[in-house]
């Protein structure tokens, strides 16, 4: 690791402590004004008052806003997250890690796919400037941007697994060719973006002198295209792994919507709705942290391989 | 869709380059960026005349059998839905609410937040644009749809005591809850909805602030709202306006994205989120697929010209990105 980089990586990683206190007091703090709270919500029906003060005393509702949120913080440092209200009796880690395993390998699937289908697009579209297959296929993959993911959705349904009969539509785990079409779905949003990134990358490194040597020696041009232009215009691309990463999740909501998959990002919505307080928070908290420490690997990765970004991260 | 705190340019100013002319030249030039302006224009058209255009009351039912679930025809254009309205008219509704929401999250997150707090952090550096950008790079970092689905989900329910006073108390009468639904949404969008456009407004404006002509104005004593006004404001609008139009899709996602989660718009009041609700799922594509594809066209189409605006703006403005 280059010098300086580490001092910048601990100050980076020291900094997500106060994003992350600050992000769970505001969402704590919403969540329990918002009226509605749990407690009316497990009784339903067999709502007595007597009842709710017992229940509302056994999970600590009934005390100060801040001394609440103290104590969620102190158990947090030990490791716990609370108990779900939705889940009888379940503990928070029971209720969202098993969840959040599915749905992580759901996201990393598209996430590699992202990139599988956009990094070739935007170098094939980059090499083919000046023609009109360049506006075609960027402005094709913009298109597609364009379509949210519940649109989308139906419609592949329909087409591929009733029109066409390719695919079937029912949960079997994630190992089992059922998946192929959720994680299709979630990853055609962000291919646009690394297909234009791509493109940029591309086209500034074509005029690189390196490029103009290469071409001068009599290299194929094959190999120039691939070792020595796509090769460098790669570096950039990992920026782009961060900024994907809230796109994903967002689709992930409605894929696991559509396909009964029992993923994270349906539980954060019932969670929400319910409400379940400790679901809710833990799994924000959970949220945040990977985005954050998302942004600092690019962040890090970007100054190891970048000479020019190091000095800024130095000084920055 | 992107999210709608992530897009972000880091843009390197041209000294010298920045007449209006040049660039609405180069624009009208692209015949795809006319033909996207256009139908932004004609959307947001039918959007605002929407009671003069439509040709059905949105709201009026009809529930017998023979009217319900038409398929297109020359008397409904689009068709008619569960409840027999004429989905073209509500359309052209939806249309109007997202002009709403659009025009209250630009006028709010873009202009107010994005351009003001862009140009205070550029201009004045030092805490508070660190403090500007550490808020902002918090927002960036979050999930934002969750965000917004969380907060969103915690006023609605609060919301029902404030609807009764102001349906007694104001002129909005019965559009009261529809009123505050508006709010909410608004008001779970904007917080995002600024970091983008204020990122690339201080980087411009930092730029701007060296200049020469700045610093002449401030050895004149021109007050700072006049050097911000009338100095750097001119040189930063055109990269605002290109982060403002890559923006404006995602920031119109959102309200279509809630709506059909069920926690935006309410009905009756039509949405584009709501409209593709009534159509969505497997089976009821497969039976009436005009009620998802009249909703989604229109509004894909509208993200589309977006997305393509936002593209021919950044061609045309984006130094980077142009041919060496």
């Amino acid at each position: 690791m280059p010098p300086g980089l580490s001092a910048y990586l601990i100050r980076r990683l020291l900094w997500t402590i106060p994003v992350l206190l600050a992000i769970s007091f505001i969402v704590f703090t919403i969540l329990r004004l918002a009226p509605g709270d749990p407690v009316d919500t497990l009784l339903g029906q067999r709502y007595t008052e007597e009842t709710a003060a017992r229940l509302r005393a056994k999970y600590g509702y009934d005390q100060p806003l801040l001394v609440q949120y103290g104590k969620y913080l102190w158990n947090l440092m030990q490791g716990d997250l609370g108990v779900s209200t939705r889940h009888a009796d379940f503990t928070v880690s029971e209720v969202i890690w098993p969840k959040i395993k599915v749905s992580s390998q759901l996201g990393a699937m598209a996430l590699v796919l992202t990139f599988a289908i956009g990094i070739p697009l935007g170098v094939y579209a980059a090499l083919a400037r000046g023609t009109p297959l360049d506006p075609l296929t960027i402005g094709f993959w913009l298109a597609i941007d364009a379509v949210p993911v519940f649109v989308a959705i139906p419609i592949l349904q329909w087409l591929l697994a009733v029109k066409l009969g390719w695919v079937r539509l029912a949960w079997d785990g994630v190992w089992s060719p059922n998946i192929i079409l959720p994680v299709l779905i979630m990853s055609l949003p962000g291919v646009a973006g690394v297909a234009r990134f791509t493109r940029a990358s591309v086209i500034s490194v074509m005029s690189e002198d390196y490029v103009r040597t290469a071409r001068a020696k009599g290299l194929p041009e094959r190999l120039v295209v691939w070792r020595h232009i796509a090769r460098n215009a790669m570096l950039p691309l990992i920026t782009v792994i961060g900024l994907s990463l809230p796109g994903i999740a967002g689709g992930a909501l409605f894929v696991e919507l559509y396909f009964g998959i029992p993923g994270i990002a349906r539980e954060a919505l019932d969670a929400v709705l319910a409400p379940d307080f400790d679901v809710v928070l833990a799994l924000v908290l959970f949220g945040s942290l990977l985005f954050v420490l998302a942004n600092i690997v690019v962040d890090v990765s970007y100054a190891i391989i970048d000479p020019r970004v190091r000095v800024q991260a130095q000084r920055g | 869709m992107q999210d709608v705190a992530v897009l972000e340019f880091e843009t390197v100013v041209r000294p010298g380059a920045s007449p209006w002319r040049r660039f609405l030249r180069s624009l009208l030039r692209r015949k795809i960026a006319v033909i996207a302006l256009a139908y932004i224009l004609l959307f947001y058209g039918a959007g605002a005349f929407a009671p003069l255009i439509a040709p059905y009351d949105p709201n009026a039912q009809n529930l017998s059998i023979e009217s319900r679930l038409q398929a297109p025809s020359r008397e409904h254009l689009l068709g008619t839905d569960a409840l027999g309205r004429d989905i073209l008219s509500r359309v052209i509704f939806a249309a109007r609410t997202t002009l709403l929401f659009t025009v209250a999250v630009l006028i709010t997150g873009g202009l107010l937040l994005g351009l003001g707090l862009g140009l205070l952090a550029g201009y004045r550096g030092g805490w508070v644009d660190t403090l500007i950008m550490r808020v902002g790079e918090v927002l960036a970092g979050i999930p934002t749809l969750f965000l917004m689905i969380a907060i969103a989900a915690a006023f609605r329910t609060r919301i029902d005591d404030a609807a009764y006073w102001l349906k007694q108390h104001t002129f909005l009468g019965q559009d009261a809850k529809a009123f505050l639904d508006f709010v909410i949404i608004v008001g779970v969008t904007v917080p995002f909805a600024w970091v983008g456009s204020a990122r690339i407004v201080r980087s411009q404006a930092l730029a701007i602030r060296e200049m020469e002509y700045v610093l002449a104005a401030e050895a004149m004593g021109a007050s700072v709202w006049r050097i911000l006004t009338r100095h750097i404001l001119p040189g930063v609008l055109p990269l605002f306006l290109v982060g403002v139009s890559s923006g404006m899709a995602a920031i119109a996602g959102v309200e279509v994205s809630l709506s059909f989660l069920g926690l935006g718009v309410d009905p009756p009041t039509a949405s584009f989120g709501t409209l593709i609700g009534d159509g969505a799922g497997v089976r009821t594509f497969q039976a009436y697929p005009h009620l998802l594809l009249s909703a989604a066209i229109p509004v894909v189409l509208f993200f589309f010209a977006w997305n393509l605006l936002g593209d021919a703006l950044v061609d045309i403005l984006e130094p980077r990105m142009q041919v060496r």
